[in-house]
């Protein structure tokens, strides 16, 4: 079995954020894709799945929640970490309910990040990983 | 030509001149037979001017009078021990006068409140009134002409306190008003204050100017420039009384001089006499009814202000979240960069093309965050109402852009239409933005219940004719109760609404000439619809 680089997607419709996440991430060693929309993300899942998606909670069209819903509706098992530049009191319970494996405030503590994705890509079953 | 003279020249020139016009006009309005003038003004001027000046600057002002006292009275062959003395008495009034002013008001002088006029009458009385005494003195003292002392004292008082009540209102109310640079006035308010000139002007000629066609109507023809009185001092305020009341009383000496008027039928003495205690009675309570109504007008203003100010305050609260979200993106950006730039001067540290594209960003995401907190400082900081030429669509963008995040949080998607070559409008920046923040977070908040894929904002603007409109529509519950309602003060749908938006984006709406409008929308949610006058034709 090769060793593979985890694959995470980035969600959010701000570009300077997207870039400074998949900076932050490739350099930490991991490979990230960014989506400027929800709907962008959940088409190219669908060709590509991601080990790990970081999925902004406050977004124009698709919110962070209702890509969580789709992704739970399709019954997609896919390890969702929501980040998000304002957190409502509602909003933590409201997306670890609808499946979200973790909930970070931007903005982003690096270790937290990481190990928030680590934590979830390393559960992943291997071959799932290589898929 | 005085530019680069020391900084007491021009001023001094100025008194000096002054002084010399208002004696020449002093010998003008005196009445034929009678020794001392019906409106002696060069006392009340140099009165006004230590009024406004500095206490340590008095001396040479009065200074700067005594040549144009000495070549004033020296022409009317009155001997110059007299003419002296009465240049002592005449300093002596002004002294006094602005003295009584200085000990009760701090400067800058402004004729507005109940107590700074009280004193300014206090002074406009006390100081030709102590003077006098000191100036009948001097003549019998030095023995010229007859007139027993008490006589003397009696007639230089009505003169100096009808002068003292015609010229220090004036000066001191155009000195302020040119100190805070000329108000560039509306069309309308100068056409306005031209009626009133000419309408007072030609009243006073026609009571004051002609012979009277009977000592009856002369109690009746008192009251005819009353009307013209009131409307200066209702629409112009003190400033307007102050200049209004010196067309009356010029009129009424200059017809009195022409054995014109009202004020003809009795000796000399008595007919100035009655002239000076009619328009004295007329002015004092004119200047305390326009001061009164000044002082009321300029709280209503300030209370508004504040209202205003409140109401921004509150949206500042209803804006926080969007706030917190808008510093926390160039946040995230700015500290994932420096990450990164972290993990690659560790582990490349020779690629410095990398760093510098993250420098650049980094910078880029800082500045965006101070561009948030300059426009929250621009539109929360209290400060007076400055009118200026503005581009209603560049105002909108600035809005939207301050309320981005709050609108992102709640999912709200905004449309812009904006009109091209859009006419600017004249008018407060910060109120309008108000008014425009209050309608979009409306718009926002009337869609709460909506699905988040149908919360669609949307912001026109356009022109027509002389007109530029800007329109916000929602589609959220639309309203069911009349939309004067909406206007009306602490009416309000929300649970934690003050009620104060939409009645205070009203107020200043119509107070910019422009009006709002509120309607339900075809198909659900609100419009509501700012037109304000154009500049310049679409």
């Amino acid at each position: 079995m090769a060793l593979t680089v985890p694959f995470v997607a980035i969600v959010d419709d701000e570009e300077p954020v997207r870039k400074a996440l998949k900076r932050l991430l490739r350099a930490s060693g991991l490979e990230a894709e960014t989506y400027e929309s929800g709907q962008q993300f959940l088409e190219a899942s669908a060709k590509r799945r991601p080990d790990c998606v970081l999925l902004d909670l406050h977004m124009p069209g698709l919110s962070g929640l209702q890509v969580l819903q789709a992704l739970r509706a399709s019954k997609t098992t896919l390890p969702t970490v929501v980040i998000t530049a304002y957190d409502e009191p509602s909003s933590r319970e409201q997306c670890l309910a609808a499946g979200a494996a973790a909930y970070l405030r931007k903005p982003l503590d690096e270790r937290l990040l990481l190990n928030a994705i680590s934590l979830h890509v390393n559960r992943l079953p291997r071959e799932k990983a290589e898929k | 030509m005085l530019a680069g003279g020391p900084r007491w020249v021009a001023p001094a020139l100025a008194v000096a001149a002054g002084y010399y016009l208002a004696a020449r006009l002093g010998f003008v309005f005196t009445l034929q037979l009678q020794p001392v003038s019906t409106l002696w003004l060069p006392n009340a001027l140099l009165l006004a001017v230590l009024v406004l000046a500095r206490t340590r600057d008095w001396w040479w002002l009065l200074l700067a009078a005594l040549p144009a006292h000495l070549f004033a009275e020296l022409q009317s062959g009155v001997p110059s021990a007299m003419v002296l003395g009465w240049f002592v008495s005449n300093c002596s009034e002004a002294l006094i006068g602005a003295a009584l002013v200085r000990a009760f008001v701090a400067q800058p002088f402004r004729l507005d409140g109940f107590r700074n006029s009280g004193v300014l009458l206090f002074a406009a009385f006390g100081a030709p009134l102590a003077s006098s005494f000191l100036d009948a003195a001097l003549v019998r003292w030095i023995g010229w002409g007859e007139t027993p002392y008490w006589e003397l004292v009696g007639r230089r008082f009505f003169s100096n306190l009808l002068a003292q009540l015609t010229v220090v209102p004036l000066v001191v109310t155009w000195a302020a008003l040119l100190a805070g640079g000329l108000p560039r006035l509306r069309a309308a308010r100068c056409v306005e204050a031209a009626l009133l000139g000419a309408g007072l002007l030609l009243v006073c000629l026609l009571v004051f100017g002609v012979p009277p066609p009977s000592a009856h109507f002369a109690p009746a023809l008192f009251y005819a420039p009353l009307p013209f009185l009131l409307w200066a001092a209702v629409r112009f305020g003190p400033t307007g009384i102050a200049s209004a009341l010196p067309v009356m009383t010029v009129a009424t000496i200059w017809g009195a001089v022409h054995g014109a008027g009202p004020f003809t039928a009795g000796t000399a003495l008595e007919n100035t006499l009655e002239m000076q205690l009619f328009l004295a009675a007329a002015a004092v309570p004119l200047i305390l009814f326009a001061v009164a109504l000044d002082e009321r007008l300029r709280l209503e203003r300030e209370s508004r202000a504040q209202l205003t100010h409140l109401s921004r305050v509150a949206t500042l609260g209803e804006l926080s979240g969007g706030i917190a979200h808008e510093l926390n993106q160039p946040l995230t950006a700015i500290l994932s960069n420096a990450q990164a730039a972290r993990h690659f001067l560790a582990n490349k540290p020779g690629d410095s093309e990398m760093l510098r594209e993250i420098l650049d960003d980094i910078i880029l995401a800082d500045e965006r965050a101070g561009h948030v907190i300059e426009r929250l400082r621009a539109m929360f900081k209290r400060a007076e109402t400055r009118h200026e030429s503005l581009d209603m669509n560049a105002l909108v963008r600035e809005v939207t852009a301050l309320a981005h995040g709050e609108l992102t949080t709640r999912g709200v998607q905004v449309t812009l239409r904006l009109a091209e070559r859009l006419p600017r409008v004249n008018g407060d920046r910060v109120q309008l933005q108000q008014v425009l923040l209050n309608l979009i977070m409306n718009g926002a908040q009337a869609m709460v219940a909506c699905a988040p894929d149908e919360r669609f904002l949307t912001i026109t603007t356009l022109a027509t004719g002389h007109k530029v409109h800007v329109n916000v529509t929602d589609r959220g519950h639309g309203f069911s109760v009349a939309p004067q309602k909406l206007f009306e003060a602490f009416y309000t749908t929300k649970q934690d609404g003050l009620g104060l938006g939409l009645s205070i984006s009203h107020s200043i709406v119509t107070a910019h000439r422009g009006r709002l409008w509120a309607a339900t929308r075809r198909g659900g949610g609100a419009a509501f619809l700012v037109t304000l006058p154009a500049l310049a034709p679409a």
